[in-house]
């Protein structure tokens, strides 16, 4: 209890305190101090806890009650004020909508209703908590070393936010927080809409015109989501009376035909936080902004409370089959067509965004199904996801401040340039998409729970999918592998909060891959197991175990074994006479010079965004508009 | 116990496969000699070809190519040792998978151009077949009840009576996992291809050994997936599958002599329509009706 | 006999041949000859070859290509010149910018004159290439296990 109020007081003292002290030096010992305290705090609460059955709390504070409305009122009021100073409408109005629709809801439907259990731990909320407490601070650190070589790329008296951007990421973890451990669906709500919030500022942090237009792109389509929150909050209350959210999934189970309109709706908004088609267009704007914000919307905040929410969902949509099948064909549709559209992107960033929608995509289908082995799945496909896809976009942070570039073809001889970072980079491409790694074996218990569930259009979409997914992941491994010359290491200069990030990052992938067996049998099995009564694990005990010994060779191959070797070096071979052999020049046929070049395979007039968006889009739509239907008809 | 086993399947595997492999190679070209009107090397040939490799000078442009092939053996043997100890067919196709990526990656290590260009197309090639692997690791559990190998001893009849149009399916894919023609886009047998030799053109003595061995494995393993369709009741109807898989094999080098290599926006859309049109009915059928 | 000459794979080069040559070395591969009987394969790539077969005369521009090729073939390895052009120069041993014959560039090891040269003439020149192929592999053989 006290673990859980530390740990959703603590950021907001160190946002507080990081708008104070505004000087370098005291921000890095603000942020390594809070970091640092907000880890040991989560893994306190996280050994309590973890394989643990749910543990609730009596909390009711008159306090927070009245808090609720007011943070309402100060987000619509902030939004408002970004609207009108940039201009948009739409913003301000779907901001009014919500505040309006939240008063409401406040004074008129929830007066009365008291959650006397508002706060809880399970298994999954402290796998959440070690998510934002390790990997979302890890982040917050990082960025310290990063932020400064940021603000010393830009323009000359451009005004220092950082203040602000640090305050904000540390908020940002606190709603997060509050959205895992609320019982209190208000709450939750008053939590999902700061995160909304907090990504808003984040984005729009350079203030420049493509920066605001995504940022507004983000905080329109959340906002919309967030009225589908507020639409299911209304709708539970009408029906089952109360608004706590575990009562409402026992009830709701009782009652399907009831729930399916608000289980709908609390779909909807996790579809929009998780970035799913045709929402998935904010995630991509979102790449504007820092890199460590781009960490940390896509590895463990922001879209993970999407899809923490569905998989929170997961008994519902047993019971309510309309909400199940618009989240399982949205999230396979995503999968495939956002893996498939990957494969035409050369910026590092935006592969990065792409592959984390189509894997959201798949956590949101695995939630969907519902079944035991699918939600074992997706919380294995959180957990991986959220580390690995951290250490992407930190490793890509780092190599764009020293590479100067982006684009996944200027990363070639990376595996020289900076041969640490270039390995860090490879584990976590690796655990993205290839067995033996954590994602994979995931992958693997995705599509044991489709086959078992007689998904066929989910296992096609899985199938054609996973082959687009090696197709984008193996070229981008294959440009960081090259060896040629002996180009200048220029990973020399990169500062230590970056390195000590990529270290924990790098150390957990490996750890949690190597002790999955362990985490599968001892944490999440007996989290199903109370969840729904059975014990349920797809893959098989001894290939996770085998899977673990491959992950460590794999591991001591990567990093103990790709150095200089005995072997004689040659030079390579350019079907002539080559002049230059480092920069692969060679004497062409006009007596002239010419460096060979090879540029990845981008497909771009298969895998182009230009059609398969448009499909996605249409289809996912359709698929969410006939869904709403139904349940409305249903309720 | 089923750990000891794998291991077990896994060692014995990798000493097995490589002679049987390598025999398999050597009657590969004689059979093609003689569909070309030609005599042939000696059985041995492959070995002798291995043995040589082994004998050459140790030089490598990157350095690392030859740990990248390594642990792509390594990997194949995991994967056959999956199979054929009864393990789970799944994560055999997954293991084989990480085998062909460590071959890609050893490819690219060597930034030559051509050797980028054959591994970009290697990647290709994993993506065209990689669909109807997993529709036909489904289709295998539909049929039987279980993604482990061994389920198909407890069945009263073979598993290719109801999977028959995925098998199909699976040997339009076998193709390309073999590298034959018409799908040999990444690197072929025959001299004088534009890539030179794609991926292995910057691979030289034991580096390159160590890919003929990878792909006696493989053609072992590949064969095995084949003759799985074929095998039924207990272990006597083993030499059936053999059988089975051996025909695949005759139709595969049949194919190879006969077709011109296609291009690589062929050879997808064809992998993924057979995938789409094979696996996909087949396992609607088994799975709805 | 070491397994070097049971596996001979060859990389052939025009250097400034008439085409004549050429058009033996890979007849000799046709199933009339049917050199894979040996074990001899068309690599096309230095790399994978032991027996660089040169047809034709090496000129001002070509030498440095010749030389490279060589150079990145792996030892044990052997050279034969193929046709009176690649032993000597041929006819055109006089023309402005012939060097002459192979040997101006790189050790040749067999030569085998004829013009054009026959097949039967290459696969005899080819096998006295496996003896020396033999006896550089037996050395480098040595060599490693000296070392």
């Amino acid at each position: 209890m006290i673990l859980i109020d530390s740990l959703v007081v603590f950021p907001l003292i160190a946002a507080v305190l990081l708008l104070i002290g505004r000087t370098d030096a005291v921000r890095d010992v603000i942020v390594v101090a809070s970091a640092a305290i907000i880890a040991v705090l989560s893994i306190v609460l996280a050994a309590q806890y973890l394989g643990a059955p749910t543990t609730y709390f009596m909390f009711e504070s008159p306090v927070i009650d009245a808090l609720v409305p007011l943070i309402s009122i100060a987000i619509c009021a902030t939004i408002c004020a970004f609207g009108i100073k940039y201009k948009n409408v739409f913003a301000v109005v779907l901001a009014i909508v919500q505040l309006a629709g939240s008063l409401v809801f406040e004074f008129v439907f929830a007066h009365g209703i008291d959650v006397q259990l508002s706060l809880y731990v399970d298994t999954l909320s402290a796998i959440m908590a070690l998510i934002i407490g390790i990997i979302g601070s890890g982040i917050c650190v990082y960025a310290l070393g990063y932020m400064k070589d940021f603000q010393a790329h830009e323009p000359e008296g451009a005004r220092d936010r950082r203040p602000t951007f640090f305050a904000i990421m540390f908020l940002f973890l606190s709603a997060m927080y509050v959205i895992v451990f609320s019982n209190n669906m208000s709450w939750m709500f008053t939590g999902w809409e700061v995160t909304t919030l907090c990504s808003f500022l984040l984005i729009a942090y350079t203030r420049t015109d493509e920066a605001v237009r995504n940022a507004f792109r983000q905080i329109i389509m959340n906002i919309a989501g967030g009225i589908g929150f507020l639409v299911a909050l209304f709708a539970v209350v009408i029906c089952f009376g109360t608004l706590s959210f575990s009562e409402f999934i026992a009830l709701g189970s009782l009652f399907p035909s009831f729930a399916a309109l608000p289980v709908c709706a609390l779909a909807f908004a996790g579809l929009t936080k998780a970035a799913q088609m045709p929402f998935h267009t904010w995630l991509l704007g979102a790449m504007v902004a820092p890199t460590p914000t781009s960490a940390l919307l896509h590895s463990s905040t922001m879209v993970k409370a999407g899809v923490f929410l569905l998989i929170k969902l997961a008994p519902l949509f047993l019971v309510c089959p309309v909400p199940a099948v618009m989240c399982e064909l949205v999230g396979g549709v995503t999968f495939l067509l956002c893996s498939c559209m990957a494969i035409a992107q050369s910026n590092a960033k935006r592969v990065l965004a792409y592959s984390t929608i189509a894997n959201l995509g798949l956590i949101v289908a695995c939630a969907g199904v519902g079944t035991p082995e699918a939600v074992w799945a997706a919380i294995f496909l959180v957990i991986f996801h959220a580390i690995a896809k951290s250490l992407l976009f930190l490793c890509v942070g780092t190599a764009e401040h020293h590479i100067g570039s982006r684009n996944i073809e200027d990363m070639d001889l990376l595996f020289q340039r900076m041969p640490k970072l270039a390995r860090f980079m490879m584990l976590g491409i690796m655990c993205m998409f290839i067995a033996p790694f954590g994602m994979l074996i995931a992958k693997w218990a995705t599509l044991i729970s489709f086959v078992e569930t007689n998904s066929f259009v989910l296992i096609l979409l899985l199938a054609f999918g996973s082959g687009a997914t090696f197709m984008f992941w193996a070229k981008w491994l294959g440009k960081l592998t090259g060896i040629a010359g002996e180009p200048e290491d220029v990973e020399l200069t990169v500062h230590k909060s970056e390195w000590a990030a990529l270290y924990l990052m790098a150390g957990l992938i490996i750890a949690v891959c190597v002790l999955l067996p362990v985490i599968s049998s001892c944490i999440v099995e007996p989290y199903i197991a109370s969840m729904f009564g059975v014990p349920a694990q797809g893959v098989g005990q001894d290939n996770l175990w085998i899977a673990s010994v491959l992950v460590a060779f794999v591991a001591i191959v990567l990093f103990g074994g790709l150095r200089h070797s005995r072997q004689k070096k040659v030079d390579v071979y350019l079907s002539g006479v080559g002049t230059d052999f480092a920069t692969r020049t060679y004497v062409n046929s006009m007596g002239g010079q010419t460096q060979a070049t090879a540029r990845n395979l981008y497909l771009e007039p298969l895998f182009g965004e230009g059609r398969l968006k448009v499909a996605g889009e249409v289809i996912c739509t359709v698929l969410i508009v006939i869904a709403f239907i139904a349940s409305g008809v249903l309720f | 116990m089923s750990l000891i086993q794998t291991l077990l399947g896994t060692v014995l595997f990798a000493v097995l496969a490589p002679v049987v492999g390598c025999l398999l190679a050597g009657a590969d070209r004689i059979v093609s000699a003689r569909m070309q009107g030609r005599v042939g090397p000696p059985l041995l040939q492959p070995y002798y070809d291995v043995r040589k490799l082994l004998g050459k000078e140790d030089v490598s442009v990157s350095g690392v190519d030859g740990l990248y092939m390594t642990c792509a053996l390594v990997f194949t043997a995991f994967s056959g040792g999956f199979f054929f100890s009864g393990g789970n067919l799944l994560m055999s196709a997954f293991l084989i998978t990480m085998a062909a990526l460590f071959f890609i990656i050893a490819a690219y290590s060597s930034r030559s151009p051509f050797a980028e260009i054959g591994a970009g197309r290697e990647s290709l090639q994993v993506m065209a077949y990689e669909p109807m692997v997993i529709l036909m690791a489904v289709a295998f559990y539909l049929a039987t009840g279980t993604f482990q190998v061994a389920g198909v001893f407890d069945l009263r009849h073979p598993i290719v009576c109801t999977t028959w149009l995925a098998f199909i399916g699976f040997l339009f894919i076998l193709t390309i996992k073999l590298r034959k023609s018409p799908f040999d886009l990444s690197s072929s047998h025959h001299a004088h291809q534009e890539l030179v030799k794609g991926v292995t053109t910057e691979m030289s003595g034991r580096t390159l050994a160590k890919v003929e061995v990878m792909h006696w494995c493989e053609t072992v393993l590949f064969l095995g997936w084949t003759g799985m369709f074929f095998v039924w009741g207990g272990p006597a109807t083993l030499i059936v599958g053999v059988v089975f898989a051996l025909l695949a094999w005759f139709l595969e080098i049949l194919i190879d002599n006969n077709f011109a290599r296609v291009k690589w926006q062929a050879m997808l859309k064809s992998a993924w329509i057979v995938a789409l049109v094979c696996g996909g009915v087949n396992i609607a059928v088994l799975m709805l009706l | 006999m070491s397994f070097a000459t049971k596996s001979p794979w060859v990389i052939h080069y025009d250097a400034s041949s008439c085409n004549g040559c050429d058009i033996e070395v890979l007849a000799a591969l046709c199933p009339g000859f049917d050199l894979e009987r040996f074990g001899i394969v068309n690599t096309g790539n230095p790399k994978h070859a032991d027996i660089f077969l040169v047809t034709g005369s090496v000129n001002e521009r070509n030498q440095h290509v010749v030389k490279q090729i060589y150079d990145q073939m792996v030892e044990p390895k052997v050279v034969v010149a193929c046709g009176i052009c690649a032993c000597s120069g041929g006819i055109f041993h006089d023309c402005y910018n012939i060097l002459g014959g192979v040997d101006k560039v790189i050790p040749v090891d067999v030569y085998v004159p004829g013009c054009a040269v026959r097949p039967e003439a290459l696969i005899d020149g080819v096998v006295q290439a496996l003896d020396i192929l033999d006896q550089r592999a037996k050395a480098l053989e040595a060599k490693r296990k000296g070392a």
